[in-house]
């Protein structure tokens, strides 16, 4: 895209005070405001615990309580349903990966037809409301037995969990130029070949982006394992830190330590693929 | 060449099959589960008993029921349009590729991808009438200092601002539809004279109508369901019913009281619901002449 710098001319242009306080001091001011109770639970997560909260605002902490992260593993039972929530997304997110990226692959390569059908039953998912669904998928878990296992919080991957990830790469493979896969396909490539071979490697940035949002989707959920596990054994993080909810001020440090443990792997992960959740990046990568 | 192409088409609906399975059996099966015990009395435990229309006759008059309506569409009619603006307001001054790189893009997305229960702990410790921070920030302005988590127009502010800090997706959606319209269209007008408010609402603004029609219809339903999780932590489930929202009700009511024809008459009406906004939508996009390109 040569257009980029020629949409924003102000580079060239002389700066007002007007053009600055758009351009740096808005944007920046606004960064800060979205990344302020994220900072706050940081550094609360870091004061010695054990004391009343200070009636007053308060900088970083001195010194830092780190062993905060330690003595939340000790004090609370919070280690299995870190590995509860692993298995979950273990199997989850690669089977929705799966999922969703046949179906994208075969919905760009049907005739236009059951193309468009499939494409309007996708979106017609989209906006049918997930509380409507609470209580069918119980009596339905409860009937074929599957209430109170992990199965059923990864089961929703069978159907590639969201249905705009099926849309996301319906879309980038419907870009792609046919040539790409027809020479292939003359050369004798199955389907399933086209699909690890040349379909995969051309939509890395979807790829990253849906595994992202997948796990996000898995590893916060906390609305499933609210209805459907009973065992405490089964617990996933997101349900254990509902206990956090009735805690006495002074164990708030570790409360918040605790909140930061659920954040740190879903922020880390979308800081490694930040990048293609913008038209920038995900241009340069599919279209060339 | 025809038995080539049969094995095509049979290799394309294999690769659909999970997809189509799964949302056979997790969508439409529940759909049809819950249309037919809207007409039943059912604990979950003795077999359900056919009683017609009375759950739907039941729900016309019950209180919680039209409570968690009142609460919720109050919600969304204040919600969604701030949400939009925010989006909006965010995606253009955004837009521009900036020399920092992405560093604000991704601190204005950073709230949207944290996990509900983690964000709604977050949010009742910042407003912690005690020892939480705007407690300790509005009496030093000379504002009062409400006790917050137990009024429900001041729990509504709570969640109102919440709901204003996720604003990512849509914020994403824009800032990629805004990088779609050629940039010639503004380079030309602003040649001629045009101030950057006329060229946003004679060129920006049309181009943008189908995707803020679009995420308006997308936030009602979103918004109406993302609302559980901090209200029914920062409510506790004790609270009375005329504080709740539409899915804490259809949760207590299934989970709690184990009334499950109650609760799927509930979850009928709001299915059609959604899919009368769904038709809504599709004829004001159409109308536009935009629905093709979406396809």
């Amino acid at each position: 895209m040569l257009t980029i710098s020629s949409s924003n001319p102000s580079y060239s242009r002389s700066a007002s005070p007007r053009r600055w306080l758009l351009r740096h001091l808005l944007p920046a001011a606004l960064a800060f405001l979205f990344c302020l109770p994220l900072l706050w639970l940081m550094v609360s997560s870091l004061r010695e615990p054990g004391q009343q909260p200070s009636a007053s605002l308060q900088g970083w902490p001195n010194p830092p309580s780190w062993s905060n992260y330690v003595s939340i593993f000790q004090q609370f039972p919070i280690g299995q349903p870190l590995l509860n929530s692993i298995l979950v997304v273990v199997f989850a997110v690669p089977a929705t990966l799966i999922t969703t990226s046949w179906a994208g692959l075969a919905m760009a390569h049907l005739s236009p037809r059951p193309r468009r059908a499939l494409v309007m039953l996708t979106v017609l998912l989209m906006i049918i409301p997930l509380p409507a669904l609470w209580l069918p998928r119980f009596v339905l878990y409860t009937a074929v037995g599957l209430n109170d296992s992990l199965l059923s919080l990864i089961l929703p991957a069978l159907m590639g969990t969201s249905p705009f990830f099926v849309l996301l790469f319906y879309w980038t493979f419907h870009r792609l130029p046919r040539e790409l896969f027809e020479a292939a396909q003359l050369d004798g490539a199955t389907y399933a070949q086209l699909w690890r071979f040349v379909a995969l490697p051309l939509a890395k940035p979807t790829l990253a982006v849906v595994s992202v949002l997948a796990f996000t989707l898995y590893w916060s959920d906390y609305i499933s394992p609210l209805m459907y596990l009973r065992t405490e054994s089964l617990y996933t993080y997101s349900l254990r830190l509902q206990m956090f909810t009735q805690q006495s001020a002074t164990v708030q440090p570790l409360a918040m330590a605790a909140t930061i443990v659920a954040i740190v792997p879903v922020v880390g992960l979308f800081l490694l693929v930040q990048r293609y959740f913008w038209p920038e990046g995900r241009r340069s990568s599919t279209e060339r | 060449m025809h038995l080539k192409s049969r094995t095509r088409q049979y290799a394309l609906y294999t690769m659909l099959a999970p997809y189509l399975l799964g949302t056979l059996l997790l969508v439409i099966v529940p759909t049809l589960i819950a249309v037919g015990l809207a007409f039943t009395t059912y604990d979950g435990f003795s077999a359900p008993t056919w009683t017609g229309l009375d759950n739907f006759v039941f729900i016309g008059q019950y209180n919680a029921f039209l409570y968690a309506v009142r609460n919720t569409v109050g919600f969304i009619v204040l919600a969604v349009p701030l949400r939009l603006l925010a989006m909006l307001a965010l995606a253009l001054l955004l837009r521009a590729r900036r020399r920092g790189g992405n560093l604000y893009r991704v601190a204005v997305y950073l709230p949207t991808i944290i996990p509900d229960i983690a964000y709604a702990l977050l949010w009742t410790w910042i407003f912690n009438p005690v020892f939480g921070p705007v407690n300790i920030i509005l009496p030093a302005l000379g504002l009062p200092a409400p006790a917050w988590m137990v009024n429900r127009n001041t729990t509504g502010i709570i969640l109102l601002i919440m709901s204003l800090f996720q604003v990512g997706e849509g914020f994403v959606v824009l800032l990629a539809a805004l990088a779609d319209i050629p940039a010639a269209y503004s380079d030309s007008a602003a040649l001629d004279g045009a101030t950057s408010w006329q060229i946003f609402r004679y060129i920006t603004f049309p181009l943008l109508r189908p995707w803020l029609a679009l995420l308006t219809f997308r936030d009602i339903v979103v918004g109406s369901q993302a609302i559980f999780t901090p209200a029914f932590i920062m409510m506790g489930g004790e609270r009375a019913y005329a504080a709740w929202f539409l899915p804490q009700m259809l949760y207590e009511e299934a989970f709690g009281r184990f009334r499950f024809g109650v609760a799927s008459a509930v979850m009928v009406v709001w299915l059609l619901t959604a899919g009368l906004l769904l038709a809504l939508a599709y004829r004001v996009v159409r109308g536009w002449g935009y629905a093709d390109d979406l396809l």
